[in-house]
């Protein structure tokens, strides 16, 4: 399995990191240079995490687990107003932020109140877009257990934030956090700061079930390399929205327009393939300016080339 | 400010009483409230949300938040509660003209062409204004959905009977007898 770490020292000898990133087969994510300093997010197999760190070390680096990076989460609240946000949405979002993950706040267009509260179609395919979800809820409990219903349909692992612990909600989400309800203040003391690191931790956890899931069938390729393929496409490359390919653990966003750009996406190639033939695209639901890019699994590809093999020799 | 809290939820009658005593505070409301009272039914959900100020709420003219003297046809007038400074300076603008008043520090004022009597009695808060901040305030603190609300007044008591779908009678009738147990409560202080 891989895991994410971030390299954190001097450019001084970097050439030879990003060789011996190469050599253990993993890949770079993103490389940040300021003035003399580097800060470089990787994805290495688990078990050269020791050879790595010693090697960082030997550089003069510091290497540290970034477990949620490679990842976009979404923050949903019932609504974008003042009862929700700031507090405690923009604080869970910031916090996983800090773990690696590329975080977006969503409020829900009638998610407010207890009998009437509601979720669409389509916000509900906009969050599935994510790796995960988070729904922060409210103070009182049979509110809490009266809207498990806004995401027992959503498909990617749901962790409920709320304040008591509800009931009866267990099989609507995969991790209950309970103890953040409604506040009208920052998450800063001691005990809110614990608060957040559970939540992370929960994430971490609800994620690292995903990967182990998605290991069983590995992807054709890491969203990784596909990433490193767009960067060199120019309207990406000349794009001005800020993280304009975000990865996903199953694909990625291009935050580019999907009419424009998507045939020749799909034929870009990558191991001698056409990316369209390894991967799904498909527009982003929350406008057509972005493009969900989902890599099929080694056994899909092989499926595909086995019936294609079967129709051109019959 | 005392806040009683009544609700058969735990979690939901801490955090609540933290909830509103900051949102109170972050609004600039907490001052102006003697006493609370809190009913939190949110299996209902009803709430409702009483309020006792410290006075009853009135409009406030310049006399009441600055002192003001006259030299000539000159007026002098230091502030002495900066809250209304905002609104003393907007109505001055508005009366004299940007020109005709000169604010020389944070608090003094000098205005030309006017006389203390006139100055005096501009209004710089109103009585419902003075309300309408109020009753916002407490729904703000108020639950998001539950957007179906009455509201009793009389004199320094004000209370807000809240729930998310039609009312019922006895809900009204609740809400009134929280208002009425305040109201009291305030004769016997």
């Amino acid at each position: 399995m891989f895991e994410v770490l971030m390299y954190d020292g001097g450019i001084y000898r970097s050439e030879e990191l990003f060789e011996f990133v190469e050599d253990i087969g993993g890949t770079i994510i993103q490389k940040t240079r300021s003035s003399q300093i580097l800060t470089v997010m990787m994805s290495i197999p688990e078990e050269d995490r020791e050879a790595m760190t010693e090697f960082c070390k030997e550089l003069g680096g510091e290497i540290r687990a970034v477990p949620l990076a490679g990842t976009e989460i979404a923050v949903v609240g019932p609504t974008l107003g003042r009862h929700h946000m700031p507090h405690p949405i923009c604080d869970i979002a910031e916090h996983l932020r800090r773990q690696g993950a590329i975080t977006v706040v969503m409020g829900l267009a009638r998610g407010r109140g207890k009998l009437t509260s509601q979720i669409n179609l389509e916000e509900k395919m906009i969050i599935d877009e994510y790796d995960a979800a988070i729904f922060s809820l409210g103070n009182f409990k049979p509110c809490v257990e009266a809207k498990a219903d806004l995401f027992s349909d959503v498909k990617v692992p749901v962790i409920l934030v709320s304040g008591p612990s509800p009931d009866g909600v267990e099989d609507k989400c995969e991790a209950i956090v309970s103890g953040v309800g409604r506040k009208a203040s920052r998450m800063r003391t001691p005990p809110e700061r614990e608060k957040l690191d559970e939540i992370a931790d929960k994430v971490g956890s609800v994620l690292k079930d995903k990967k182990r899931l998605l290991d069983e069938d590995p992807l054709f390729v890491h969203p990784a390399e596909i990433k490193l393929l767009l960067e060199e496409y120019e309207p990406v490359d000349m794009c001005l929205r800020p993280a304009p390919v975000v990865l996903h653990l199953d694909g990625l966003r291009v935050k580019i327009g999907y009419d424009e750009h998507h045939a020749d996406i799909e034929n870009m190639e990558i191991y001698g393939r056409r990316v369209g033939d390894i991967c799904r695209l498909s527009p982003s639901k929350i406008n057509d300016s972005s493009i969900i890019i989902k890599i099929k699994t080694l056994s899909e590809v092989r499926q595909e080339d086995l019936r294609r093999a079967g129709a051109d020799d019959p | 400010m005392d806040i009683e809290i009544i609700t058969g939820d735990k979690y939901g009658e801490d955090s609540y009483r933290n909830l509103f005593s900051e949102i109170m505070s972050d609004v600039g409301k907490a001052f102006q409230m003697e006493r609370a009272l809190l009913v939190l039914k949110p299996e209902v959900p009803l709430f409702i949300f009483s309020v006792r100020l410290r006075s009853e709420p009135a409009s406030k003219t310049v006399s009441d938040v600055a002192n003001v003297r006259e030299e000539g046809d000159v007026v002098h007038m230091t502030i002495t509660d900066e809250r209304y400074a905002p609104d003393i300076l907007r109505e001055l603008w508005v009366r004299y003209g940007k020109d005709g008043v000169e604010q020389q520090t944070r608090f003094d004022i000098v205005v030309g062409n006017a006389s203390v009597k006139d100055v005096n009695s501009i209004v710089v808060a109103s009585e419902e204004e003075h309300l309408k901040e109020i009753i916002g305030a407490v729904w703000r603190s108020m639950p998001e959905g539950i957007k179906n609300r009455h509201t009793f007044i009389d004199g320094q008591v004000i209370t807000i009977v809240a729930t998310e779908e039609r009312f019922e009678p006895y809900m009204l009738d609740e809400g009134l007898a929280h208002h009425k147990r305040m109201t009291e409560a305030g004769k016997d202080v």
